[in-house]
């Protein structure tokens, strides 16, 4: 089945297996997934554990290929490029929000955020202008020495949010970013993104349980099984 | 990525498990130290062990072609007439005059030598020289080793007077005369001929208490040289021994005689004329021993001398022996350390892979080449090697220092004297530089595997590592 929810799309997957070797057994990951997501919008998949959502959110974000079927992000099939391109193109196009913020430990706040800018060779002046805009956005600017063991785990998040969107990204990837948070902070952290959503245009994509975060998407994907089982666009 | 930002995060990095990189730094600095200590102390042994023989023997001999092979047999068809003439042409030399220090005559000649009076005699080699130059020679210090300087006390006026070996006044019944200390005393005459005539008895003791009388005035007691002169005649000459050294070792100290050119020459040439058996050289400094020897063939060439050069390496093979042994040692002893600090960096880099796999897998995706990743942990590497080697390098001068300072002596083989144990770190820049950088690159080496086990990892299995 063809899931197609609009027709301005961010990414595209068309006819997508994904099938995992663990030791000797196949399991499947994803089976025929067909799917077409809206650019600039909020984009929910749900599903329980071992659906395959992370499976999705991995080939969205090109940090995994296919069996089968292709998959192609900003208009890039990502099966034409190779380690090196893809890199650079994860380093241009897609931000990642991991559910454990994944920050750099050594680096502080400041250097954490900035650190997308480097990898795409942003001039100096330009990175410090940026990050601190940033780190501003987030209401983090007073944090911006302080290393992530010393900040709370919603500062983390914020500075982990703010990492994805320093390079304007396509599209924004977060699995599970509320998990961690207590539900005021995750509440905090989803009205954060939404308003970065509608101040830099970017598109979101989550995998997530939370209801609180299913509340405020514009389209949300039901997956089980490894197959997409139900689409939905908010009215 | 910019290499000094990579530099700067691996930095960092050294310091999240403080106690892990402090342990392979001090293996490293451990490394390090030992490697430098042992190379300063063979650095030692070989400055002394070459001090020793350039004092003694100069840094090059020259012969008459043919003498190094078949001349020990028959020293007086092997001399060189024109010694006289050959000193002045090396002195004079506007290549090789600024390189010597000194060039003296040596003769070199096999006997028998004979303290009559107790009846005894064996036979010797016999070294003539001239006094005033072996003191000269004696003070050659080039890599100031303080090598104590063992005068024979012999001048250029006393023509007759010399010097022998600890063995030989043994072997001649001459260690009271000389005072020589630890002599075992040989058996009585006594006891050997029991049948001898009580008139000879007298009369031997006799000349026994005036021998000892004229010891206890000042007198030195003399032996008889006698050797075949250069026609093949038998020849004699007196010597008035004025001390006995010790020479090292036993083969030397039993047949050794050091005498004054002049009667040396008198034992082997008579009223003929007068030769020596080598010239020999000592130059400023051994790093121009083979320019010497190139310009000294092609001066004998030119002239037509028929000579041959030699240096202290053919002449001294334990010289080079002992060098080989102790660089044999030196580079199993820098093999061992360096295998150590391979598999203690490899292990540490290894752990810091396995406990970083998510941060890896976290870096890719943000887009970090696998490349840039090689790059940090091989930097990582390179920089747990800079800093230990580092710490070694001070540790190691500091150590030498105090060493040096504690006035240790040793007997090395074939030594006379105790000389100071002294480690020549800091006197050797290019050992310093060189283990530097043997650590910094053996570190360096050792964090590419984990480095590119790193770089390989997929960042799907990278970001789910638990």
């Amino acid at each position: 089945m063809t899931q197609t929810i609009a027709e301005e799309t961010v990414a595209r997957l068309n006819g997508v297996d994904k099938i995992y070797r663990l030791g000797d057994v196949d399991v499947v990951g994803l089976k025929g997934v067909t799917l077409a997501l809206r650019r600039q919008k909020f984009t929910v998949i749900v599903g329980p554990s071992g659906s395959g959502k992370t499976t999705l959110l991995n080939l969205l974000g090109c940090i995994d290929t296919p069996n089968l079927g292709t998959v192609e992000v900003c208009g890039q099939d990502i099966a034409t490029l190779d380690d090196n391109q893809l890199s650079d193109f994860r380093a241009m196009k897609i931000g990642f929000i991991f559910q454990n913020f994944s920050l750099i430990p050594v680096l502080t706040a400041y250097e954490n955020v900035e650190y997308p800018l480097l990898l795409t060779g942003v001039p100096a002046a330009e990175r410090k202008e940026r990050t601190l805009a940033m780190l501003n956005a987030v209401e983090l600017g007073d944090k911006a020495n302080h290393r992530p063991n010393q900040l709370s785990g919603g500062q983390r998040q914020r500075v982990a949010i703010a990492r994805s969107l320093i390079k304007e990204p396509a599209l924004v990837l977060a699995d599970e970013p509320t998990a961690n948070l207590d539900t005021r902070t995750g509440g905090a952290i989803i009205a954060l993104m939404r308003r970065m959503q509608e101040t830099q245009h970017t598109s979101f994509v989550f995998s997530s349980h939370d209801p609180q975060l299913m509340e405020w998407a514009d389209d949300t994907v039901t997956i089980r099984d490894g197959e997409i089982i139900d689409m939905r666009r908010a009215a | 990525m910019n290499l000094a930002y990579t530099v700067s995060i691996a930095f960092r990095n050294l310091f999240r498990n403080a106690r892990r990189s402090s342990i392979t730094v001090l293996s490293v600095a451990t490394g390090g130290i030992a490697v430098l200590m042992f190379g300063g102390f063979v650095a030692n042994i070989f400055h002394s062990l070459e001090t020793g023989l350039v004092m003694s023997g100069g840094h090059l001999q020259v012969f008459k072609q043919g003498y190094f092979h078949f001349g020990a047999g028959d020293p007086a068809s092997y001399g060189i007439a024109n010694y006289d003439e050959v000193m002045q042409t090396i002195k004079s030399d506007p290549q090789l005059g600024p390189m010597v220090t000194l060039a003296t005559p040596q003769l070199t000649l096999f006997g028998v030598a004979g303290n009559f009076k107790e009846g005894v005699s064996r036979t010797f080699l016999g070294v003539g020289f001239i006094p005033s130059d072996r003191r000269k020679m004696a003070q050659w210090d080039r890599y100031d080793m303080h090598i104590p300087i063992r005068l024979s006390g012999m001048t250029d006026e006393q023509t007759d007077v010399g010097i022998v070996g600890y063995g030989l006044a043994r072997v001649l019944h001459l260690c009271d005369a000389l005072q020589v200390k630890d002599c075992p005393q040989p058996p009585k005459k006594a006891e050997q001929k029991a049948a001898v005539d009580t008139d000879i008895q007298a009369l031997a003791s006799a000349e026994a208490q005036t021998a000892a009388q004229q010891t206890q005035a000042g007198d030195h007691p003399k032996i008889d040289l006698l050797a075949a002169t250069s026609q093949g005649a038998p020849n004699i000459v007196s010597l008035t021994v004025l001390k006995a050294q010790n020479q090292g070792f036993k083969e030397m100290d039993e047949v050794f005689v050091g005498m004054p050119l002049g009667l040396a020459q008198k034992l082997i040439y008579g009223r003929g004329t007068k030769q020596a058996t080598s010239v020999v050289v000592q130059l400023n400094d051994t790093d121009q021993l083979y320019q010497a020897v190139d310009r000294l063939n092609q001066l004998f060439q030119e002239k037509g001398w028929g000579l041959e050069v030699r240096t202290f390496h053919d002449l001294t093979p334990f010289y080079d022996q002992a060098t080989g042994m102790f660089r044999s040692i030196f580079a199993f002893l820098a093999v061992l350390m360096g295998a150590i600090v391979l598999f203690t960096v490899i292990n540490t880099m290894s752990m810091v892979v396995m406990e970083r796999t998510v941060e890896i897998g976290t870096l890719r995706a943000l887009g970090l080449r696998r490349n840039a990743v090689r790059l940090l942990f091989i930097v990582e590497g390179a920089l747990l090697g800079m800093v230990g080697a580092t710490l070694g390098v001070i540790s190691a001068i500091i150590l030498s220092i105090l060493v040096n300072a504690s006035h240790l002596t040793w007997l090395p083989p074939n030594n006379v004297e105790r000389i100071p144990l002294r480690v020549n770190v800091t006197a050797n820049p290019d050992l310093i530089l060189w283990t530097w950088i043997l650590l910094v690159v053996i570190a360096t080496l050792s964090a590419f595997f984990p480095a590119n086990r790193a770089a390989r990892l997929t960042v799907v299995n990278a970001l789910h590592q638990v």
